[in-house]
């Protein structure tokens, strides 16, 4: 099974350019989404049959913080000019929108808040997103930030049969 | 006029995140939207307007009174010239 | 599937009022909930809302709860009561089954009053878990997908009992208005200044309204087995990603087309079996254009009757999938069809939604959530 990390306070500008992804909208995402756009750059680059919509490969991503660190930037705009491109970001799941636009999976997306990481909930759910026909693989990342410069980012490609 | 316009493309560029550039890399009547441009999309047109009314008093109604104004840098400034409140 | 899902509780707060009975005189009678805000502090009244009638005092009165939990909690705890009630589970306990919750606002009703300070029923898992200590159940978790929560939190609920880890599982979701959110929708220029027309050529957004509701889902087994009064049939569900936009829809609706389509699947209906579909329909000109083109690609011998019920309780966000489910429950239930309200123009681009409420014996009804991020769920409730 594939798995990648991000160290807290990484460059993220800089691993982009490394990456290469040519994928500008990069630079409007929250660092949730920073991180997952790039934790499955990093799993899935090079993938045979890349960019070919799927609907076979769902996208987990779990934290405790959700998109809080957004949330209060978005916050602090509601005093004059409420920001549009920041209250996109408010939601938890937007990162697995963001993942699944990026790589056109068309598949099951989920985002979980937990009390903390938790590896036997995270796997338990894990197993239970394959409990359909349909997906035979899935991105399922912890991506955790109290602030936009601190995390805890990992992300594994799980095939069915690892499982 | 001049100086209007390099200060729209400064804003432009800090409120839609478009990393690495300068006012030099825009051009004036370069198509702002579309894959010609700068690509920008819908989200990118609300941020636009928030940029009008938060730094010029600027009011649009709605994203669709926003799809003339926002063609190019160009049209911006003139828009912005002539409705400024402040 | 072939393990059979059904639903033997069901509780509801909106725009609507308290209860099962007040949704279904409205649907029946045509009377929205959508008017001015009454309850949220805010400086942006001109937006008409679907505001539950209660104060969060009155709401805590009527679940027996403290008045200072949050409005999410205090309409969760209302909705719980009629669904456990309803199902048997009141005054046993909860025990022994998990509580699944969708929300995105959470204790954020409270928090925006003491930002930057930290209301420590802030997070939407918190708000949750507040609701499930009180009624005792095993465990909680919250989805939070924006507005397919509520529609996800049921499929999760589902999956749980197909794989055997529980007979029992109660699903649902809560949303209660608060500053932060108008503004934030307001910044995207999607709330109509007017009442909601869902489908229709004027439309111009959507209105926020805010609610709970709570569904007991069982295996069938386990309803036989305790005398339960089975209400409905869960047949089918289907997710799928429309990976196109973060809030915006495909213009061929490909994630609300698979998603509808994994659900006829899986129940293993044909399309002409379906007798009605409560639409996601919010009022939004990309929405509405979006889904009509869904169901018209899901349906190409000819729609059933489709309708939103957004007219009545505006968008209630994270809670939409449960409240709807709960209307399509009733419709099923008393045979009727819950008429499309404010619709008046035809527009090429949508389909015509069935404006009058009608007696139909439904067997099959399909309902849709869609929420940003490209998240779109469908499920399918049946007569049992």
């Amino acid at each position: 099974m594939k798995q990648v990390n991000i160290p807290s306070g990484a460059n993220l500008a800089q691993l982009y350019r490394d990456l290469q992804p040519d994928y500008p909208k990069f630079f409007k995402m929250d660092v949730v989404s920073k991180l997952g756009f790039l934790l499955t750059e990093m799993l899935v680059a090079g993938e045979a049959g890349r960019f070919q919509p799927r609907q076979d490969r769902a996208v987990l991503v779990f934290s405790r913080q959700g998109c809080l660190a957004n949330d209060t930037h978005y916050a602090a705009t509601m005093a004059d000019f409420p920001s549009p491109a920041l209250f996109v970001y408010t939601l938890p799941n937007i990162v697995s929108g963001e993942i699944a636009i990026r790589n056109k999976y068309a598949g099951e997306t989920s985002a979980y808040v937990l009390e903390s990481y938790n590896k036997d909930t995270m796997w338990e759910l894990v197993r239970q997103a394959f409990q359909d026909r349909i997906t035979q693989s899935a991105i399922v990342a912890w991506i955790d930030c109290p602030t936009d410069t601190q995390w805890t980012a990992e992300a594994f490609l799980v095939n069915r049969n690892d499982l | 006029m001049e100086q209007l316009i390099n200060e729209i493309k400064l804003k432009v560029i800090e409120a839609l995140n478009l990393e690495g550039m300068t006012p030099q890399d825009i051009e004036d009547t370069a198509p702002l939207f579309g894959d010609e441009g700068l690509g920008l999309d819908s989200i990118d047109v609300l941020e636009l307007i928030v940029l009008l009314e938060k730094n010029y008093g600027i009011r649009l109604a709605t994203p669709a009174d926003g799809k003339a104004v926002f063609t190019s840098i160009a049209t911006m400034a003139s828009y912005v010239q002539a409705h400024r409140t402040k | 599937m072939k393990e059979s899902l059904v639903i033997t509780g069901a509780g509801v707060v909106s725009a609507l009022g308290c209860g099962k009975a007040a949704s279904l005189e409205a649907l029946r009678s045509g009377r929205s909930g959508i008017g001015p805000i009454r309850y949220l502090e805010t400086s942006q009244k001109e937006f008409p809302v679907g505001e539950a009638p209660l104060s969060n005092g009155e709401l805590a009165a009527l679940a027996g709860a403290p008045d200072n939990w949050p409005r999410t909690t205090l309409l969760s705890v209302v909705a719980l009561q009629e669904a456990l009630q309803e199902a048997g589970l009141i005054p046993q306990n909860c025990g022994a089954i998990p509580l699944i919750g969708g929300t995105t606002v959470g204790g954020m009703d409270l928090t925006e009053k003491v930002f930057p300070g930290y209301s420590p029923w802030h997070s939407c898992g918190a708000s949750t878990d507040l609701a499930a200590r009180f009624f005792g159940f095993a465990w909680a978790t919250t989805l939070s997908t924006a507005c397919s929560s509520a529609a996800n939190a049921l499929i999760y609920g589902a999956h749980l009992l197909r794989c055997g880890r529980y007979e029992q599982v109660v699903v649902g979701g809560s949303e209660s208005l608060s500053n932060y959110h108008l503004n934030g929708f307001n910044s995207l220029m999607i709330l109509d200044r007017e009442p909601c027309r869902p489908f229709d050529a004027t439309r111009a957004g959507l209105n926020l309204g805010e609610g709970a509701a709570y569904l007991v889902l069982e295996t069938e087994a386990s309803a036989i087995k305790r005398g339960a009064r089975i209400l409905a049939r869960l047949s089918g569900y289907g997710n799928a990603c429309d990976a196109f936009h973060q809030t915006a829809s495909s213009e061929n609706g490909e994630g609300a087309f698979l998603a509808m389509q994994q659900a006829l699947s899986m129940a293993g209906l044909e399309p002409a079996q379906i007798d009605y579909v409560n639409a996601h329909g919010t009022g939004t000109p990309n929405n509405d254009a979006s889904e009509s083109t869904a169901l018209r690609r899901i349906f190409p011998g000819g729609l059933p009757p489709v309708s939103s019920t957004k007219p009545f309780t505006g968008h209630t966000t994270s809670a939409s999938g449960s409240i709807e489910a709960v209307f399509c429950l009733l419709a099923l239930q008393h045979g009727f069809v819950p008429p499309q309200l404010n619709w008046r123009t035809p527009d090429p681009s949508c389909l015509q939604p069935c404006c009058e409420a009608r007696e139909a014996s439904l067997r099959h009804i399909l309902t849709n959530a869609f929420g940003f991020g490209g998240n779109d769920s469908s499920f399918i409730l049946s007569r049992p």
